[in-house]
């Protein structure tokens, strides 16, 4: 980890989280540091989605403000600021048929009046590295669902492939980026997270909804709890069973794998309301 | 950080890659160069054949003499001029140029309306520019005698497309500002706007064929069955300069649009002034749109039918569908002026009725080469 | 050929002149101006200057005529330039005509100057829809095909018709209340004031039942039976494009009018009747007696 991370950081400061005239779903006062993978969990309905929107600046708060660096969002120049932040969103329906590699390749329009060293082979290994290679001269809309979700992660990853030269810290933001993967991608979309944000120092947030790929792969994470509030920390000391029986309503029993990570086996409770 | 692709035994897609060449790409489809010159040849020969056919009788042989001729004649010297000097110069080459400049006008727009929609669909009329310059005729040929006296006084045999080209705009400016909620352009709202704006031009063209008088209703509907016949040089002129302007403005919006097709939101936050992208392309379009539409009259189907045929052959990226369109719009609008002026003659049939004659044969025959990749 | 040396002046000076723009320069071949002998090859765009050229016997230096140029038969094997409002410069042109006459319908106006350019003389009779404007037709037609004395001789016999049908009709009793009646399809369109069907109607001394309005309109049932016309006038292309006088008969909006009780319906072939042309004369006369008929 290099030494600058610790100055680069999205700060959430007393965010209002809700969509514009309704409910408050949650107010949000935390600091998420770039060079950890931070999860952001919780329930359907809880803000999850609206959260990350207000993070990366589509929508606006219901009150308070997101600052990058603590400079408010609004404030940062767009192209500036797509040049060293990339969004996967949710899902992504692309118009006509470009191939994936066409797709990945418009991650690189804001380089494009600065092109990295290397800039020709950035999407092809971009795309290797989320395993769509052999996928590049395909119709993007011909894919499955799968295919095109890591396709537009390899898109994600190669806007922001190189660091910037002034040496300031890269974020990757991601709204549910395994829901459409099976099960070995989702391991693999996982562990690269990570790694981006342990070698890379890229500042990551996503919200997932898989409490056991959070505990297995993030550094940090963001529980948006409803009624039981919000809780910011890092992922062991956040999200213990108690916690998790107070916001799913679960039960849960903590078990090691054999590989020495930390889960969670759910236990059905039909003495708590569905 | 390996891939996945061998670990997880994903099998390589059959046929995805073939080789790549000056000529195709990876994805098996014609290279952008290949296709720009596909579409510049189509051009020439189109022009050719144009400069070739016509009711008058002028042997292939004599063109280049005559061609010669017109230049020396533009800074001076003596010219030997017959009556196929006349014919060539003064009545087939300025329509031929002038059916090039529409062509492209009209292909570009087209592709930019795609783009902006992001619907293959889509067609300049959505954004009113069509029916606003149809509704301008229309008063000026029906009303502009009685309630409009000073518009032949000022504008003399401008009147009619001045008008025509101002109505185009200003309805296109309606249709956008309806589109605007606090500060951005709505681009579904847009789309309802046009078409109520549509309907209304049209019921307002009714009422005025409804009023006119016997000779003012003809010649509004020869006006909006579309017709190069009105070509002259000074027209050829202002639709040259209009389309040029917009060709070039155009090519800056070439991969904003790309980024477009990622939807809105997402070229957002790839660093695209998607705003600006968005209002660029509308006033481009409709004034390449409005100035041929003003000088000719209704031509369809050209908008529609030129990004498609581009991205069939060479795929979606509007670096090469944007001017692969005007090129390809071009060619078909000569050509079909061609058989417009010799397949009846002496007369001549309407060319916005040809367009759709020649452009759905050619359309379909190239949806059933291309099937798979549709 | 002819020779045409421009100066560098006078090459430049097309800046001013391309506003009209319709030529590059020294490219235009002034029109002759003064009246030139007859022309060789001749277009006619009307059926009427159509049908006075072959009563002048000049029909041999018709080289082509426009879509209405029906009457005689003959005239129907001419090459046709297509319809007179919407002409083709170049058509027009292939023909290698000395003069083109038409009434003021003709259009576009770009490709009539591209065609005075070419130096063809282009004569327009404006469609005023009285006996001056069958006169003045007859004269140009007679100027312009060289055969100025057999035109007189024809408006005389012309002139002398028309007095005497004129006489016919002042003599009458009655002005029958009358109402043209253009049949496509949906409702029927009727001519209103400024129409030719209007000036042939008074003509022929009857009464235009509609006098409200200008032009061509559609009239309801109500309005039609408001109308009260006593004769129907149309055209026999027109019944027959609707299927007979007894498919013309069924409409409903003319089951409430005077005329519908006796079918009292009046039909002329287009041409002879809103033609103006030398067949005037015959027009207003039959169209008056047969009127009468109906209503006496």
């Amino acid at each position: 980890m290099s030494a600058h991370q610790g100055l680069s950081c999205l700060e959430c400061r007393h965010l209002g989280v809700g969509v514009a005239k309704g409910p408050r779903l949650a107010t949000v006062d935390v600091r998420i540091p770039a060079g950890r993978f931070t999860a952001i969990l919780g329930p359907n309905g809880a803000g999850k989605s609206t959260l990350m929107s207000m993070l990366v600046g589509e929508r606006a708060p219901q009150s308070g403000q997101v600052l990058l660096d603590g400079q408010a969002l609004s404030a940062h120049a767009v192209e500036g600021l797509a040049r060293r932040r990339s969004v996967m969103p949710q899902d992504c329906s692309v118009a006509f048929d470009f191939t994936a590699q066409e797709v990945v390749e418009l991650g690189r329009y804001p380089h494009r009046h600065q092109p990295g060293a290397g800039e020709a082979q950035i999407p092809a290994q971009a795309m290797e590295l989320t395993g769509v290679d052999h996928l590049a001269q395909r119709s993007i809309n011909t894919l499955s669902g799968g295919e095109r979700a890591r396709t537009h992660l390899a898109r994600a990853l190669a806007q922001i492939w190189q660091p910037p030269a002034d040496g300031a810290a890269r974020w990757l933001l991601l709204d549910e980026p395994t829901a459409a993967l099976d099960l070995a991608h989702q391991h693999h979309a996982m562990r690269l997270l990570r790694q981006w944000a342990g070698q890379q120092g890229a500042g990551v947030v996503a919200v997932i909804h898989d409490l056991n790929l959070a505990l297995r792969y993030a550094d940090d994470v963001l529980v948006l709890g409803g009624d039981a509030g919000v809780h910011h920390g890092a992922v062991l000391d956040v999200l213990q069973p108690a916690l998790v029986r107070q916001v799913w309503g679960m039960q849960c029993d903590p078990v090691r794998s054999s590989d020495g990570a930390l889960q969670y086996i759910f236990v059905a409770d039909t003495a708590l309301p569905v | 950080m390996g891939g996945l692709t061998g670990v997880m035994g994903a099998k390589p897609v059959p046929g995805a890659s073939a080789t790549p060449s000056r000529w195709r790409t990876p994805a098996g489809r014609l290279s952008r160069g290949a296709t720009l010159l596909l579409g510049l040849a189509l051009v020439l020969l189109a022009m050719v054949w144009g400069a070739a056919s016509g009711a008058y009788a002028i042997a292939p042989a004599q063109l280049p003499g005559i061609a010669w001729d017109g230049i020396r004649s533009l800074w001076g010297g003596d010219v030997q001029t017959g009556p196929e000097h006349l014919v060539f110069l003064n009545i087939r080459l300025p329509r031929l140029l002038m059916g090039v400049a529409a062509g492209a006008g009209l292909g570009l727009a087209g592709a930019l309306m795609q783009g902006l929609f992001r619907n293959p669909l889509a067609d300049p009329g959505l954004i009113g520019v069509s029916s606003g310059a149809a509704l301008a005729a229309g008063i000026t040929i029906v009303l502009g005698g009685m309630y409009l006296p000073w518009l032949p006084r000022h504008l003399g045999s401008w009147a009619l497309v001045a008008m025509a080209f101002g109505g185009g705009l200003a309805v296109t400016a309606v249709v956008y500002v309806l589109g605007q909620v606090q500060g951005t352009t709505r681009i579904g709202l847009m789309l309802l706007a046009g078409i109520a704006i549509n309907a209304l031009a049209g019921a307002g063209l009714g009422f005025l064929s409804f009023v006119s008088t016997d000779e003012q209703l003809r010649n509004l509907q020869m006006w909006l069955l579309g017709s190069l016949g009105a070509s002259r040089w000074s027209a050829v002129a202002l639709v040259w300069a209009a389309v040029a302007v917009s060709a070039a403005a155009a090519l800056a919006l070439a991969r904003p649009l790309n980024a477009i097709a990622l939807g809105e939101a997402q070229a957002n936050l790839l660093g695209v002034a998607v705003e600006k992208t968005k209002r660029r392309a509308v006033m481009v379009a409709a004034l390449a749109v409005g100035a041929v539409t003003a000088t000719t009259g209704i031509i369809g189907f050209i908008g529609l039918v030129a990004p498609h045929w581009v991205r069939l052959i060479a795929g979606p990226d509007h670096r090469v569908v944007l001017p692969g369109s005007a090129l390809l719009g071009a060619a078909l609008v000569v050509s079909a002026d061609a058989v417009a002026r010799t397949i009846v003659k002496p007369a001549e049939l309407p060319l916005g009725v040809l367009t759709a004659f020649i452009g759905v044969p050619l359309f379909l025959a190239m949806l059933r080469q291309f099937r798979s990749k549709v | 050929m002819s020779t045409a040396r421009i100066s560098r002046r006078q090459g430049l000076q097309w800046l001013g002149a391309s506003v009209a723009g319709t030529a590059l320069p020294g490219l235009a071949q002034a029109a002759s101006a003064a009246a030139a002998p007859g022309a060789k090859r001749l277009v006619s765009l009307s059926g009427a200057l159509t049908e006075v050229v072959y009563l002048l016997n000049a029909q041999n230096l018709l080289v082509g005529t426009d879509t209405t140029s029906l009457f005689p038969e003959a005239a129907q094997k001419t090459a046709k330039v297509g319809y007179v409002r919407q002409l083709s410069a170049e058509g027009l042109l292939s023909l290698k005509p000395d003069a083109v006459i038409a009434t003021s319908e003709a259009g576009p106006p770009v490709v009539l100057d591209q065609i005075r350019q070419a130096g063809v003389r282009v004569s327009l009779v404006a469609a005023r829809h009285n006996w001056a404007e069958v006169q003045e037709k007859v004269k140009v037609v007679g100027r312009e095909t060289g055969r100025m004395a057999e035109a007189d001789q024809l408006l005389a016999q012309l002139e002398a018709q028309w007095s005497s049908v004129q006489a016919q009709v002042a003599k009458a009793q009655r002005k029958p209340r009358v109402l043209f009646v253009l049949s496509h399809s949906g409702s029927p369109q009727v001519a209103g004031k400024g129409t030719a069907a209007n000036a042939l109607i008074q003509y022929a001394g009857c009464v235009n039942a509609i006098d409200q309005f200008d032009g061509y309109k559609p009239l309801t049932a109500e309005a039609m039976a408001s109308a009260a016309p006593e004769v129907i006038i149309n055209t026999t292309q027109g019944i027959e494009a609707l299927g007979g006088e007894a498919a013309f008969w069924k409409r409903p909006e003319l089951a409430l009018t005077p005329a519908f009780a006796k079918k009292a319906l009046v039909t002329l072939e287009a041409s002879h009747l809103l033609g103006f042309g030398p067949r005037l004369p015959s027009a207003v006369q039959a169209l008056h007696m047969r009127a009468l008929q109906w209503v006496a």
